[in-house]
């Protein structure tokens, strides 16, 4: 399995500049997510991988050789479509079998190839059938089964599962990561989809207007996001972000959010009276208080059952913040809630110009 | 006894089924037409059209089956029967011309009918925008010029003394020829008008076709490593079959509506032999010799073979290609 390096790369239509210039290095066998909203550059940055786009600038290597003049053909990558893009003509052995069919592979190796892909994926009893003539799912499962039957190097996909329902979505999703862990190929995934992202990824990659916001393991994006935007993006709901004013008093550096004061982890490098944005996220606030945590007073606004848990909309002054609740299976002792607590340690802090996190000094 | 009464009752509870449902149909026309009524008022020009031109000729058509006078009238001429066919049938000219028709026909079908598709799949091969637009502004113009002056083209061309044609053959040390007086030049030639005339034309329809290829079906081959001559083959000229089905339907039913015009501006009584066409003899008959009712015989036959040529090839395609017109 093979490295995917992309350096500098700068992608531009004509005088218009979309990718401004992005640095990743993608591990033999890694799943690599790249997310970020509508436009941010996802699929350029992936079809330049694939070859279907000229790199403008910068370069990108698939194991240590550079590719930006190289075919999409003598690339050994495989790119699963989000609209599928099946042969309607052909039945599902013949699309499976395109790629192998044009590369003159033998009879024998490809009826063997198509036979063994079906069975990977559930195929075998729709192989004689149009693509017209099958579900959604089972259509996003020829377009697997077209790329994996070539045993590729990389595989790419750009938002493979966005025409799917959401239960079909959450199955598929599954069944990807269940194919990455069997066959094990290095893997670049496109999608607006956050939590696909969370569940699929080794690593994600955040993206925005042609920029990589961040690029971490789920957990690290989920705990330490590097700016608001990426705190904005992953998590649903989303961390909570409260504009306030540094306040250094006897008890320690605290954040004044309307009239309410949030302590903060540990020695971060702000200064009296700087404008912050805290980061709080709805799963770290509690109705009940424990050891580090402090009082947050809300003013409750709605409250939202999602079943196990629920969704308070509360307000703390103008700043609207959301806290996810465990209901308990009821939700009535929620209707009166007028304070939560949130523990210290896991309270974020932002520039409010900037939008980067203010991290934790070293102590020294 | 009361099984009849049963029958009649019978009869009768259908009858007002079918008038309530007739009732309800009317109904609901009135409310669609009421609520939609742009779209009939849209409608319209052309129904009126269809009446006045399509429909209403039809009554004309029983004097096929009539001994037909200007004098008497449709209504009040004779019937004869099948006399006006026999006569048809007996007519040496009118044999050759149906053979003359099928002949040019078929020419047209194996040399005409892919010129269009060939063009088009040529046009998509073309990168340079501006290139590609110019050469199809080209081919298109030939289209838009009208029948007689395309004849005096082809005329001149041919021509004996000036045309380019014999020119350049005279510089192959070739002797010219009298193309439109020879029998034998009379079907290429009309062929290959017709062809450089429409091929432009029709690429259209088929250029139209391919650019609603989804073109991620192309990516997804690049990817997969097809060079454009595989693409083409195996995703571009599959795509576009169903049109180029329906294309051909369309050409069948018109097999036999060889475009007359461009002939009788192009042929002479030397070259009849090859260039008399069923429309060409039907025009000399009717109203240049004045016999209506064989006319209208001839004209009729046309139709009927036509017709039945297009329902088979319609049957043929929707049973074999899951293509078809209706
Ligand atoms: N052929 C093109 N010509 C000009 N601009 C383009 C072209 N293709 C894409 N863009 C622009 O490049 C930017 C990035 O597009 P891209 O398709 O990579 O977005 P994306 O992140 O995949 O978004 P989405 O989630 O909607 O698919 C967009 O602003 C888009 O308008
Ligand atoms: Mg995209």
């Amino acid at each position: 399995m093979s490295n995917v390096l992309i350096n500098k790369v700068v992608k531009s239509y004509g005088r218009l500049e979309v990718v401004h210039g992005i640095d990743l290095d993608i591990a033999p066998q890694e799943f690599v997510v790249l997310v970020g909203p509508s436009g941010c550059g996802k699929s350029t940055t992936l079809r330049m991988i694939a070859g279907l786009e000229e790199i403008t600038d910068g370069t990108i290597s698939i194991d240590d050789r550079v590719v930006n003049r190289v075919a999409p053909k003598d690339r050994d990558v495989a790119m699963v479509f989000q609209n599928y893009a099946l042969y309607p003509h052909l039945n599902v052995a013949d699309n499976i079998a395109f790629g192998l069919r044009i590369r003159k592979e033998s009879k024998e190796h490809i009826a063997e190839s198509v036979k063994e892909v079906g069975e990977i994926l559930g195929l075998t009893p729709y192989l004689d059938r149009r693509p017209a003539n099958l579900s959604g799912g089972q259509r996003q499962r020829v377009a697997m089964g077209r790329a994996i039957v070539r045993r590729p190097k990389v595989f790419l996909f750009d938002e493979p599962l966005s025409n799917l329902d959401a239960k079909l979505r959450t199955q598929m999703r599954a069944e990807i990561k269940r194919l990455h862990k069997r066959l094990g190929a290095t893997s670049v995934y496109v999608t607006h989809d956050q939590v696909e992202a969370m569940t699929l990824a080794d690593r994600i990659v955040v993206m925005n207007g042609g920029i990589i916001e961040q690029i971490g393991t789920p957990m690290e994006l989920f705990m330490n996001p590097a700016n608001t935007f990426v705190a904005g993006f992953i998590g649903s709901p989303p961390m909570n972000q409260l504009r306030g004013n540094v306040h250094k008093t006897a008890d320690g550096t605290k954040v004044k959010v309307h009239d309410v004061l949030f302590d903060l982890p540990g020695s971060l490098a702000v200064e009296e009276g700087q404008e912050v944005v805290v980061g709080v996220r709805p799963e770290h606030m509690a109705l009940t208080a424990s050891a580090d945590s402090f009082e947050i007073p809300i003013s409750l606004d709605l409250v939202e059952p999602l079943g196990s848990e629920a969704l308070l909309h509360a307000s703390i002054g103008e700043e609207p913040i959301i806290i996810k609740a465990e209901t308990h299976g009821d939700i009535a002792h929620l209707s009166g809630v007028s304070k939560v607590y949130a523990p210290a340690s896991l309270v974020k802090v932002f520039d409010a110009k900037t939008g980067l996190a203010i991290n934790e000094q070293a102590s020294s | 006894m009361s099984d009849t009464q049963d029958k009649q009752h019978g009869h009768v509870v259908e009858t007002t089924k079918r008038k309530r449902s007739v009732k309800h149909k009317l109904t609901w026309l009135y409310d669609h037409v009421r609520n939609e009524w742009q779209i009939y008022l849209m409608l319209l020009p052309t129904v009126v059209w269809m009446i006045l031109f399509l429909y209403k000729p039809m009554y004309g058509l029983q004097i096929a089956f009539k001994d037909y006078s200007i004098f008497r009238g449709v209504a009040a001429s004779p019937w004869v029967g099948w006399e006006h066919f026999q006569t048809l049938f007996d007519n040496d000219q009118f044999i050759r011309a149906i053979g003359n028709t099928i002949k040019i026909s078929a020419l047209n079908l194996i040399f005409g009918f892919p010129a269009p598709i060939i063009l088009a799949l040529m046009f998509n091969e073309v990168l340079h925008a501006v290139y590609k637009r110019t050469a199809q502004t080209i081919v298109y113009l030939p289209h838009f010029i009208s029948t007689v002056i395309i004849a005096g083209i082809v005329t001149t061309a041919f021509s004996p003394t000036a045309g380019v044609v014999n020119t350049i053959m005279g510089w192959f040390g070739l002797d010219s020829i009298y193309f439109l007086t020879r029998p034998e030049w009379f079907r290429p030639i009309f062929v290959g008008t017709g062809i450089w005339q429409e091929a432009g034309f029709g690429s259209i329809v088929f250029l139209a076709a391919i650019a609603g290829v989804n073109p991620s079906l192309y990516e997804s081959a690049v990817v997969d490593g097809a060079s454009r001559w595989q693409m083409m083959w195996k995703i571009t000229i599959p795509s576009i079959l169903p049109t180029i089905i329906i294309m051909l339907i369309i050409r069948i039913g018109n097999i036999m509506e060889v475009s007359f015009e461009l002939i009788i501006l192009l042929y002479q009584p030397a070259t009849w032999s090859t260039a008399d066409v069923v429309n060409t003899f039907v025009y000399r008959q009717g109203l240049q010799s004045g016999q209506y009712d064989v006319a209208a015989a001839a004209g009729l036959f046309n139709a009927v073979v036509a017709f039945v040529l297009v329902m088979t090839a319609n049957t043929l395609s929707r049973r074999y290609s899951r293509t078809s017109l209706w």
